[in-house]
């Protein structure tokens, strides 16, 4: 796909964009429920999705995404390309420029110096940004003139559409957190909580976990939006409550994150009040495999480090036995329903990035035996637990407590057993697996276990940044504090030198083939990953609520400027 | 005898209280405790009747039944002229100035949570419509009467002794005039030093008032001091009724014999030979008491007649009545 | 009284520093990081600054020091200065939340009034009902009544609220349409019919608790005037004629509240504490629902800012308690 595709889709995507409303403000009020509740309305000092999402009704970005991953202008008259000059031949700085009489809601002009007002808020060092990432590789970015912003890179750059773009990373307003710099940024709470925006939004009442009040944004680009006069955004439950709020009760119009087990999504349809829409992104369920021992009789600093290659899994026939013994579908009904899709990719999405790789959606019990018995591991002493060289097959198998990993954790160790495999299951505390405490030995990274299964995404539709925690320098060890994304310690040259020709390599079609050779080198090639279930985000809305494009790239709310009433 | 009195203040006929026994899973009735099982006496306006017995034997629960503080089983008490067993409750309200009682324990009969003035007076609230100022003045009276200091009309029982507050609880009796107080064991939880003491205040207000006591208690020699008769229970029933200069000098009912043998004897001489009858065995529960005689399991003078036939209460001697095989066949009942 | 009251409150300074030094210890030795809900996608280095950016890199004793500086100077300070308007401590940092960068002290503000409004009303509300339940459940023992009281408390006590409440959500909410099932916070009641919505909205929330709340205290009321029912004085009440319902409401009651009051005077400090489970099933968003969302996201400042404020109300209420028995109860005297 060209670039000038993408921006047809683009273009596209918007005229699809309901016309049936003339006027801004007179659909009444919007009423959104989020299980998490809102904590701060500035995507920069919070990692929470809920905290995103709710802002970019408020805050935009210069270009957003479009629900097919298509970059769209927002801010800006058009996305820069190296075709119309916006991108300089060498990759090394990208240009915007602005829509001519942007306002702030306040009133006042967007001008350049608010773009670069806000990286240098997010690259203050003592800010804790945590949209650092956005900005990382921007050697400057100035104020060419009033509508013009020059990001300057410090080197070519593949992927020049991370700083400020999607609701990652939106614009905020120089005159109102320019107090708000470094050390200061978290005591602003007045602009963190009411932060002034562009968006067709603007927060008129905020109580932190609780309740976003806004109203219409009277100065709003186009004068016909948005439909609704308010909107607000009501916070905590769970994401039975907020579904049963949209589809049984109707008290609501839209509800986020209503991830519910599938029979219960089929008595919420029943009442007829609303619909399930899911939002499919890059989240994939998956196991990763230990490529390194995690014995506990090995000493601290040298446990589960590349010292020590796992007895068991550094043989790929083990891996792959165990990922071809699961039956995929089964997990996605029994745990997402409409949720989920099985997947055999890391990198399932957007279309064009995902590899074909499907050769494990179907199980097969007896291949993996026989992959078993080839390795050499044999039940010779008929208890049932495979065995070679005197040590049983055993696998420590851990993953956080939650309700559905649970039942995922049950079924698989069924089909393991089934396998001669002796499962040991373990679930952990989510706030210590993910916690990253380098004191815990119950960290995801630490990984003091033969397998773990949990999720992980990619942050934006292009896979670079995610498929980077795959090289060998990403691996926690006691070195890093035990930081660091490659869980797996996965180390192979090929990959490592495959993916320094990512970084370097421009053309979308030659990346996405190098993003899907990279996809099967983890998974399909040595089964380092076994990708379990591609799950979306389950959101619900009211059958009165027109406009909804559910979005996995952007916030869902990316278009709220062209919701409406039904009438 | 009885014949020839004046009417009586209290006549008690087969007077009779039955607990109900619940057990098993679905409480069922599984039977009925005979605590008082026929019971009759007569009181003369301006008598003391004793009731004396063993701890169990019924004598706190005939004094109960008598103001209807337990509706009886069977049985009449006719209190002054109206049967207060079968009163309808807001006659029995109306009643109960007429009949009132003294406590056993003096700090549980309190309300800890009211003034000594306002226990007092609490009855006069109820039955009658004085002003405050003149029902303080009665109560200023009572204090006077009980012999306590005007002074502490405002405290609380539980700044009190144990003498004081059975002072206090016999004033909270004498409010509303009574004819009639039933003493339950009004001295048992006091001082010995004390005892005396309520003991005389009991007599003192009986010759100035006009009182008729029921007094119960298992203290023998106090009941040989106050009664003018003592009737002896025993497992539910009257073993013997005499007045009380006979009964401690001759008791007639073996029961009787061996309850009287217990008493010290002040003579020292008579104290020297006195001879104590010990019983043996345990009281019979009343839940399931011995066919025959009451008595009959512990009697040491038991013979075949007292295992088949219940003996009834029958004058013997003038005044005196025992229910007693030995003492031959008369048909004359009591009363 | 004066004197024991300023004692304990003495007493009860170094108690509270323990506790606070305790509290502090135990959230930060609790597994789990601030950064644990940040999503995967954010990298180490990013999570490293963040973790700076918000102090928690800093020892832990210096962490508890800044704590008590800000709860016990800069917090009052600051109510200070805004009463007055002065700026004593402007500009110093004041408790923040790390999960919203916003104070405590607001969170805690915005909160307080749901929890109270709302977990106040269902505490009142099962008081309330609790009080007849117990009263008629002890005055008629084994009665029908009190078995439909007995199952109704075994009801409130063993379903839990995540039950209940969903359960009354089904049926009042989803059913029969008559409440909503998410409470809206910023209603503000200016006429009828936004107080019509209001009680609407707390019907399900407070139901649900007051059911619960119910419970507990109706077993309390009935087990304290059984106690009460077989005093000694009551039997006195009775006997000095006065009408049941005298004896019932101003005998026994009065007695039998003076436990009940004390232990509806400790449940005070869960009404702040406010109510986890059931504020979150129906988004009351008080500060119970901050303090599990606090939790889940190991915001240590607003969880050890909580937690020490209960412990100050807890021990607050007890000695509240404990002054109320001694109102209440004649008995006890605190010098």
């Amino acid at each position: 796909m060209k670039l000038k595709t993408l921006l047809l889709g683009a273009a596209a995507a918007f005229a699809l964009a309901p016309a049936a409303h003339a006027e801004r403000g007179t659909d009444g009020e919007v009423k959104l429920t989020f299980p998490q509740a809102v904590s701060i309305m500035n995507p920069y000092l919070t990692g929470g999705t809920k905290d995103i999402y709710a802002a970019s009704m408020v805050l935009e970005p210069l270009a957003g995404l479009t629900p097919e991953g298509v970059l769209i202008p927002k801010l800006v008259t058009e996305i820069p390309t190296k075709e119309n000059g916006g991108i300089s031949e060498d990759m090394t700085s990208i240009t915007w420029k602005l829509l001519p009489d942007l306002k702030w809601s306040d009133g006042t002009a967007v001008t350049a110096d608010d773009a670069v007002f806000t990286w240098q808020y997010c690259t203050d060092p003592a800010g804790g940004c945590s949209q650092a990432t956005k900005y990382e590789g921007v050697a400057s970015v100035e104020a060419v003139d009033a509508s013009t912003i020059k990001v300057t890179f410090s080197g070519p750059k593949a992927n020049p559409y991370t700083a400020f773009v999607s609701a990652l990373a939106p614009l905020l307003q120089k005159k109102q957190f320019e107090a708000c710099l470094g050390a200061a940024a978290p005591t602003c709470t007045d602009a963190n909580n009411m932060p002034v925006g562009t968006g067709p939004f603007m927060v008129t009442g905020f109580t932190v976990n609780d309740t976003v009040q806004m109203a219409a944004n009277p100065n709003y680009r186009d004068p016909a939006k948005p439909a609704f006069a308010t909107a607000v955004i009501k916070g905590g439950g769970d994401a039975e409550g907020s579904a049963r709020a949209v589809m049984e009760t109707g008290e609501f119009d839209y509800a986020w994150n209503t991830q519910i087990p599938p029979e219960t999504q089929e008595s919420m349809k029943a009442a007829g009040k609303g619909e399930f829409v899911v939002a499919f992104g890059t989240l994939v369920e998956r196991i990763e495999m230990n490529t390194t021992d995690p014995d506990p009789a090995l000493p601290e600093g040298e446990r589960a480090t590349a010292k020590h290659p796992h007895p068991i899994l550094s043989d790929i026939k083990v891996r792959t036995a165990l990922s071809k013994a699961i039956d995929r579908s089964i997990l996605v009904e029994v745990g997402y329903g409409a949720g989920g899709k099985p997947t055999c990719n890391v990198i399932p999405g957007p279309e064009g990035w995902a590899s074909d790789n499907e050769g494990c959606i179907a199980q097969d019990m007896e291949g993996a035996k026989a992959l078993l018995d080839e390795a050499g591991w044999k039940d010779s002493d008929g208890d049932g637990i495979r065995d070679k060289d005197g040590k049983k097959l055993h696998i420590l198998y851990q993953t956080t407590v939650n309700p559905i990993r649970q039942d995922f954790q049950a079924l698989i160790k069924d089909w393991w057993t089934e396998l001669g495999v002796d499962v040991e299951l373990k679930a952990i505390d989510p706030g210590v697996f993910f916690g990253g405490d380098p004191g815990s030995p119950d960290t995801f990274q630490k990984f003091y276990a033969d397998v773990e299964m949990y999720a992980n995404n990619s942050e934006s539709p292009d896979p670079e940044s995610y498929l980077g925690q795959y090289q060998c320098k990403n691996a926690p060890s006691p070195e890093t504090q035990w930081q660091g994304e490659n869980i797996n310690r996965f180390c192979t040259p090929e990959y490592d030198a495959l993916y320094a020709t990512l970084a370097t390599t421009t053309d979308i079609a030659a990346r996405q083939e190098i993003a899907k050779k990279l996809n099967d080198m983890v998974t399909k090639d040595s089964m380092i990953v076994v990708p379990l279930v591609h799950r979306g985000t389950l959101s619900a809305h009211s059958n009165s609520l027109g406009g909804v494009q559910i979005n996995a790239w952007d916030s869902e709310m990316w278009n709220a400027a062209d919701w409406f009433r039904v009438k | 005898m009885l014949d020839a009195s004046p009417l009586p203040l209290v006549r008690v006929r087969d007077l009779k209280m039955h607990f109900p026994i619940y057990a098993g899973l679905l409480r069922r009735r599984a039977g009925e405790v005979k605590a008082v099982d026929g019971v009759s006496f007569d009181i003369m306006p301006g008598e003391t009747l004793g009731l004396v017995g063993e701890s169990g034997c019924g004598k706190s629960t005939v004094g109960r039944a008598l103001l209807r503080l337990y509706t009886p089983t069977a049985g009449s008490v006719v209190i002054d002229g109206e049967d207060v067993a079968t009163l309808s409750p807001e006659a029995l309200r109306k009643k109960r100035p007429t009949m009132q009682m003294v406590f056993q324990d003096p700090q549980a009969s309190l309300n800890p949570r009211m003034t000594l003035a306002a226990i007092i007076s609490e009855p006069l609230d109820e039955h009658t419509d004085w002003s405050g100022e003149r029902k303080l003045d009665r109560v200023h009276e009572l204090m006077d009467q009980v012999g306590l200091n005007r002074a502490f009309a405002n405290r609380y029982p539980h700044e009190f002794s144990g003498g004081q507050r059975q002072r206090i609880g016999i004033a909270r009796a004498l409010a509303l005039n009574p004819k009639f107080i039933v003493c339950d064991e009004p001295i048992a939880a006091l001082d010995v030093s004390i005892q005396a003491q309520v003991v005389n205040l009991l007599e003192d207000l009986q010759e100035r008032l006009g009182l008729t006591y029921l007094f119960i208690s298992h203290d023998l020699s106090m009941v040989r001091h106050i009664a003018d008769r003592v009737a002896v229970m025993y497992l539910g029933q009257i073993a013997e009724l005499s007045p009380r200069d006979d009964l401690y000098a001759r008791p007639l009912h073996p029961y009787a014999q061996a309850l009287l043998s217990a008493v010290p004897e002040p003579d020292p001489v008579r104290e020297a030979t006195r001879k104590r009858i010990i019983l043996t065995g345990d009281v019979p529960s009343p839940a399931n008491p011995p066919a025959g005689c009451n008595f009959c399991t512990r009697c040491p003078k038991v013979f075949d007649r007292c295992r088949v036939e219940e003996p009834r209460l029958a004058e013997v001697e003038a005044g005196r009545f025992v229910a007693c095989h030995l003492y031959g066949d008369t048909n004359k009942t009591a009363g | 009284m004066l004197t024991f009251t300023l004692r304990r409150l003495l007493l009860a300074i170094p108690i509270l520093l323990v506790i606070s030094l305790v509290i502090f210890l135990l959230v930060d030795l609790a597994p789990g990081s601030p950064m644990a809900e940040i999503p995967l996608t954010v990298p180490p280095d990013v999570r490293q600054k963040m973790i700076e950016a918000l102090g928690a890199d800093q020892p832990v004793f210096v962490r508890y020091l800044l704590w008590l500086k800000q709860f016990f100077w800069i917090e009052p300070m600051t109510l200070y200065d805004g009463w007055f308007g002065t700026s004593i401590v402007e500009g110093q940092q004041r408790i923040l939340s790390w999960q919203s960068r916003s104070p405590v002290f607001t969170i805690i503000g915005q909160r307080l009034p749901q929890t109270l409004i709302v977990v106040g009303t269902a505490y009142l509300v099962g008081i309330m009902i609790a009080l007849p339940i117990g009263i008629y459940s002890a005055y008629r023992q084994y009665s029908f009544f009190d078995q439909v009281g007995t199952l109704f408390a075994m009801i409130g006590f063993s379903v839990p609220t995540f039950f209940s409440g969903t359960l009354l959500i089904i049926i009042f909410a989803v059913w029969l349409g008559w409440f909503p099932t998410k409470y809206d916070t910023m209603l503000e009641v200016t006429d009828w019919q936004s107080f019509l919505q209001q009680v609407k909205q707390m019907a399900l929330p407070v139901m649900t608790l007051g059911l619960a709340n119910a419970a507990t205290i109706s077993r309390y009321m009935r087990s304290s005037m059984l106690d009460n029912m077989t005093m000694d004085y009551v039997r006195t009440a009775r006997a000095k004629g006065m009408d049941e319902k005298v004896v019932v409401l101003r005998h026994v009651l009065r007695n039998s509240l003076i436990p009940v009051v004390t232990v509806i005077a400790l449940g005070i400090p869960s009404i702040f504490g406010g109510a986890i489970i059931t504020e979150n099933l129906f988004g009351v968003n008080g500060i119970g629902a901050a303090l599990i969302g606090a939790i889940h996201a190991n915001d240590l400042p607003m969880v050890q800012t909580l937690a020490f404020i209960f412990a100050v109300l807890i021990v607050l209420f007890n000695l509240i308690a404990d002054i109320l028995y001694g109102l209440l109860d004649p008995r006890i005297r605190y010098d």
